[in-house]
Order: structure tokens, then C-alpha cells, then sequence
């Protein structure tokens, strides 16, 4: 009996493992891996090709040259592709700053147990999934010049004498698709830094009551230190989101007046489809996915340092 | 006792007030798109509504029927989305997840520097393309382009719903006399539910809420759909703000819906679509 059973259990074995690792598992991955080398893959090469020729509008359809970096030189040459470079930056770090720090004092606010927190909470997430061109339209409307109920609202409270027109001025139409982008970004920073804060072991802070720690202590010595590999993710994919917002930007101002809104992705998109240089485009939207790139690469050699401490 | 009640009441309309500030914008959509005409320049502009009348929804979705065809093809776009990312998705974190295959780790990779690229990136090489292929203008056209932002999000997502069920599952599975492909229908996917939920109502969301490929990838009003209805609709009509916030609100109501009805599913979906592995 016992003997029986150990064959017919080996052969159980036998049959699970070829069950297991047979040639038939691929087939489960191949759709989406053919989807992404067609549509992901071959136009990122292209991309690239393109990047190297001189494709426009005119010859598309003819034969093209190979032109090495002339594509890139000419756009390291352009003022307007510093302008678009500080812009993003600009863009991109004060976006974060004011989307970080005020959805963490929300994540702390809502990490208290009151009545309706969960309602509050959920409820902040509509902005959030609101699409960008309703949120953008909103936002245009609200800060537009003559009527908008922002300068209604900074008139009364005296911070303001006369309207401004926040979208068609140089020196603000940048800083108001910042605000927009602030709106549309604290709900998801305070909901990746609240499930971080949730999952802090509670008995750290009681051990640190008893003695005598008070909230302030306890934030610098707990909670930041605690809290580091969330706040770097979200860093990260804060940057990397916001480098390549496109549809705000594109909706409130169009990247104007003249260039003064004017980021990279808004850049590329015009010589791309405005100015129809592709090749020029190809390179500027290269340049952006190199800078990319090399934050990731240092996000992740910062997140493996993390690890070995 | 009597004094954590206070303080807890004190939090609560704090929050209360956090909300009123903060969802203002959303209130302001409403409310400007039932402002009438004749309100709408009032200087200074009344905070509650004045004289309300759904005049602006009458004009752009019954009287004049252009913003019905957009909120149709914003429907065949975003379940498209939704549909196929699924299709794709689902066997692939599964595999990712339970079995043994080759490359794994490149594809990982992969799938998660995907997320990265720059739409506009894609946009114009996809409008080559696609123009050789007579993709432009075209429902499937843009389906594409909305996966590769949705794929990837779905197969990273899901991964951890499929990592998370216990071992031995198939096992069982195939002593019952089920194969690989009936045991991974029959009993994984039912186990996996609330990962398709979150998946699909985040897929739906890309599909629904895409701009830049719409923009990019169509000419003619036949396919486009009501994010850029909205954006053509600002350029024609200016300054008539209600109809705008009408055209808004309505283009806003199914992720309202899909938001109160699915609550749970979405807070999920940001955490695990964004902080797993």
C-alpha cells in the first residue's frame, strides 16, 4: 500500500511539474507582449530613428536623409527650448513642493479617528479623477479676468485692488496652471502618505508618550524617519508625472502668452503637430525622456542605498 | 471623555471646512452651469445660485445634438479601453505572478518604465504611423493609444491580487480534472473580483479622461470624443461659461457615478497601482 502510493505519488510530482513549467505559460503573456513591442516598442524606435533625420511635413512620404545630431544641436541652440526647460522646472518643483506638503498636513489631519473622515476623505479624491481638460476648463474660468471668482475672492480679502488677467499675463499665466496643478495632485499625495501613515506600528508612539515625547518629537523622530521610503516614491512619480503634464497646460494657456508657459511636452507638441518639423519634435521629446531617465536611474540607486541601510 | 468628544468634534468641522475650500471648484462647475445668462456677469458674482435654470443643458445636449455624438464616442472609447486592457492585462499578471516563466524581471522593468514615457512621445510617432496604417481617425486608433498608459497600470496592478492568493491553488485545480487555461478562469479569476474592479474602473477612467491622444490622432468630429469636444467647444463659444460648465458637468457625471458607486475599489487602486514592488 505504502509502496503504491509513493509511486503513484512521484508520479503526481512528475505530471505537476511538467503541469507547471511547460511551454503554454508563455501563451498567457504573449497579447499584451506583441500589444506593447507594436505599439510601445516600434514607435519608441522610431521615435529615435526620427530623431536622427530631417522629417517634416513636406517630405514625409519621400526618402530621408541621415543627419546625426543636427536635430538635437538645432534645438540646444533654440532660446525657446531653455525657456521650455526652466518652465518645466519651475513647473515641476513648485507643483510637488505645495502638493507634498499640504497633502501630508492633510494625511495627518485625516489620520486622527473623527466622525466623517472616510466621507471627507473619498470625497477628495473627485478632484483627482476628474479628467484634466474639466479640471483645466474649471480652473480657466474661475481665474479668467473680467468675471472669474478668484480675483472676487483676493479683491475682498483686500489682497488685491484691481483683477488680473492670472492666464494672459506673462508673469502669472505659468503660476496658474501651477496652482491647477496643485488642486489636482494633493488628493493623491494625501492618499499614498495617508496608507503609509496607517501602516506605522501604533506602539511606537505609545512607548514614546510614556515618555514624555510630545507630537512635534514624535513626527521628527517617528513618523518622518518611518515614513522615507513612501515619501521618496512619491517623489519620484511626483516628478516623473510632473515633467510630462501636457493637457493642463495645453487647456488654460496653450503655453502662452508667447512663451511664457511654454514646457517641454508643450513644446514638442508644437514643432510636432504646429510647425510639423517631426524630426525636431522626435528630438525634443528624446531630450525630455533622457532627463527622465536620469531621475529614475537616480531614484533607484537612492531607493537601493535605502535598502542596504 | 467629555473633552476627546470636542476635540473630535472640533476635527470634524475642520474637515468640513477642508472640504468646502477644496471641492469649491467642482461646486463652482455646478453652479455656473445652471447660472443664467443675464446672472453670469454679475459684478460681484453671487456665491449661491441666483434665478437657476437648465437653459445651458437644453442648448447643448437637446436643442443642438453635436455633444451627444462626443459623450457616444467618449463611451466606445473608454469601454474599448477598459475591455481590451483587461483582456491583455489579465493573463499577463497571472503569468507574471504564478508562473514559471522566463524574463519576468525584463518584463517587470518594462511594464514600470512604461509608465513613464511622455505622452506626447508616443503621440507623434503614433500619428505617423498610424496615417500609413489609416489608424487615424479611427475608434481602434485611439483604443491603442489609451493602452499604453492603461496596460501597463492594469498588469502592475493586478499582479499583487494574483501574488496575494495562496499556493497550491492550481494544484487543486488539476487533481479536480481541470486544465492550466480552465483552472485560471474557473477558479482564479472569481478570487481576483475586487483587482478587476479597481482595474477596470481605472482603465475606464485613462480611456474616458485622454486628451492628447484625441488632439493628436483625429481630424473629424466622428470619432472624437468629449474631452475634445470641450476643448473646440472653449475655442468657438469664448466666454459663454455656462454652457461650457454644462458641457463639463455632463462630461464629469459618469466619473461621479462611477466615484460614489465604486468608492472602495478606486482608494485601492491608487495604493496598490502605484507603491507595489
Amino acid at each position: 500500500m505504502s509502496h503504491k502510493s509513493a509511486v503513484s505519488g512521484s508520479r503526481e510530482q512528475f505530471r505537476r511539474a511538467r503541469w507547471f513549467s511547460s511551454w503554454n505559460n508563455y501563451l498567457f503573456v504573449v497579447p499584451a507582449l506583441i500589444f506593447m513591442v507594436v505599439f510601445i516598442g516600434f514607435p519608441l524606435l522610431y521615435n529615435l530613428m526620427l530623431s536622427f533625420q530631417n522629417v517634416n511635413v513636406y517630405n514625409l512620404s519621400g526618402k530621408h536623409d541621415f543627419i546625426g545630431l543636427s536635430n538635437y544641436m538645432k534645438s540646444l541652440k533654440d532660446p525657446v527650448f531653455y525657456t521650455a526647460l526652466q518652465n518645466s522646472a519651475v513647473f515641476t518643483v513648485l507643483s510637488i513642493f505645495f502638493q507634498f506638503t499640504i497633502g501630508f498636513a492633510l494625511a495627518l489631519f485625516f489620520n486622527q479617528k473623527f466622525p466623517g473622515r472616510n466621507l471627507f476623505r473619498s470625497l477628495m479624491l473627485l478632484a483627482w479623477m476628474l479628467p484634466v481638460v474639466i479640471s483645466g476648463t474649471i480652473f480657466q474660468w474661475m481665474m479668467s479676468g473680467d468675471f472669474g471668482v478668484i480675483n472676487y475672492f483676493l479683491q475682498a480679502l483686500g489682497i488685491i485692488d484691481q483683477p488680473i488677467n492670472w492666464l494672459s499675463e506673462g508673469s502669472t499665466a505659468l503660476l496658474s496652471t501651477v496652482v491647477a496643478n496643485i488642486w489636482i495632485g494633493i488628493p493623491f499625495n494625501m492618499i499614498i502618505l495617508l496608507s503609509g501613515l496607517q501602516g506605522l506600528p501604533e506602539h511606537l508612539y505609545e512607548a514614546a508618550k510614556l515618555d514624555g515625547a510630545n507630537r512635534l518629537v514624535q513626527f521628527r523622530h517617528i513618523t518622518l524617519p518611518l515614513m522615507r521610503p513612501t515619501i521618496l516614491v512619491l517623489m519620484i512619480l511626483g516628478i516623473i508625472n510632473t515633467f510630462k503634464v501636457f493637457d493642463l497646460i495645453f487647456i488654460m494657456t496653450a503655453g502662452g502668452p508667447v512663451t511664457s508657459s511654454t514646457v517641454l511636452p508643450i513644446y514638442a507638441y508644437q514643432l510636432s503637430f504646429a510647425t510639423l518639423e517631426f524630426s525636431q519634435g522626435a528630438s525634443v521629446s528624446m531630450i525630455m525622456f533622457l532627463i527622465l531617465i536620469v531621475i529614475s536611474i537616480g531614484y533607484l540607486r537612492m531607493s537601493s542605498k535605502e535598502e542596504v541601510h | 471623555m467629555a473633552n476627546s468628544r470636542w476635540r473630535m468634534g472640533g476635527s470634524t468641522f475642520i474637515g468640513i471646512l477642508i472640504m468646502i475650500v477644496f471641492l469649491f471648484p467642482v461646486y463652482w462647475m455646478v453652479k455656473t452651469s445652471i447660472t443664467p445668462v443675464t446672472e453670469l456677469y454679475h459684478n460681484p458674482p453671487h456665491i449661491l445660485p441666483v434665478g437657476a435654470t437648465f437653459e445651458s443643458y437644453i442648448n447643448n445636449f437637446v436643442r443642438n445634438q453635436d455633444m451627444v455624438g462626443y459623450i457616444g464616442n467618449s463611451f466606445i472609447i473608454a469601454i474599448g479601453t477598459m475591455v481590451l486592457s483587461l483582456l491583455l492585462a489579465i493573463p499577463a499578471a497571472y503569468a507574471l505572478a504564478r508562473l514559471p516563466i522566463k524574463g519576468k524581471g525584463l518584463m517587470m522593468i518594462s511594464v514600470l518604465s512604461i509608465q513613464m514615457l511622455p505622452g506626447i512621445m508616443m503621440a507623434m510617432p503614433l500619428y505617423i504611423m498610424f496615417s500609413k496604417v489609416q489608424l487615424i481617425d479611427n475608434f481602434a486608433g485611439l483604443i491603442f493609444a489609451d493602452l499604453i498608459h492603461s496596460l501597463p497600470f492594469a498588469i502592475i496592478t493586478l499582479r499583487p491580487f494574483f501574488l496575494a492568493l495562496p499556493g497550491g491553488l492550481e494544484e487543486a485545480a488539476m487533481i479536480d480534472g481541470c486544465n492550466k487555461f480552465s483552472s485560471f478562469t474557473k477558479i482564479i479569476l472569481p478570487l481576483v473580483m475586487p483587482g478587476l474592479m479597481t482595474v477596470a474602473v481605472f482603465c475606464f477612467l485613462f480611456g474616458w479622461g485622454d486628451f492628447i491622444f484625441a488632439l493628436t490622432l483625429t481630424t473629424s468630429n466622428s470619432v472624437r470624443p468629449l474631452t475634445l469636444g470641450l476643448y473646440r467647444f472653449i475655442g468657438q463659444y469664448g466666454t459663454e461659461w455656462n454652457n461650457l460648465m454644462a458641457v463639463a458637468t455632463i462630461a464629469a457625471l459618469p466619473i461621479i457615478v462611477i466615484f460614489i458607486s465604486m468608492q472602495k475599489y478606486v482608494v485601492g487602486g491608487i495604493t496598490a497601482g502605484s507603491m507595489k514592488d
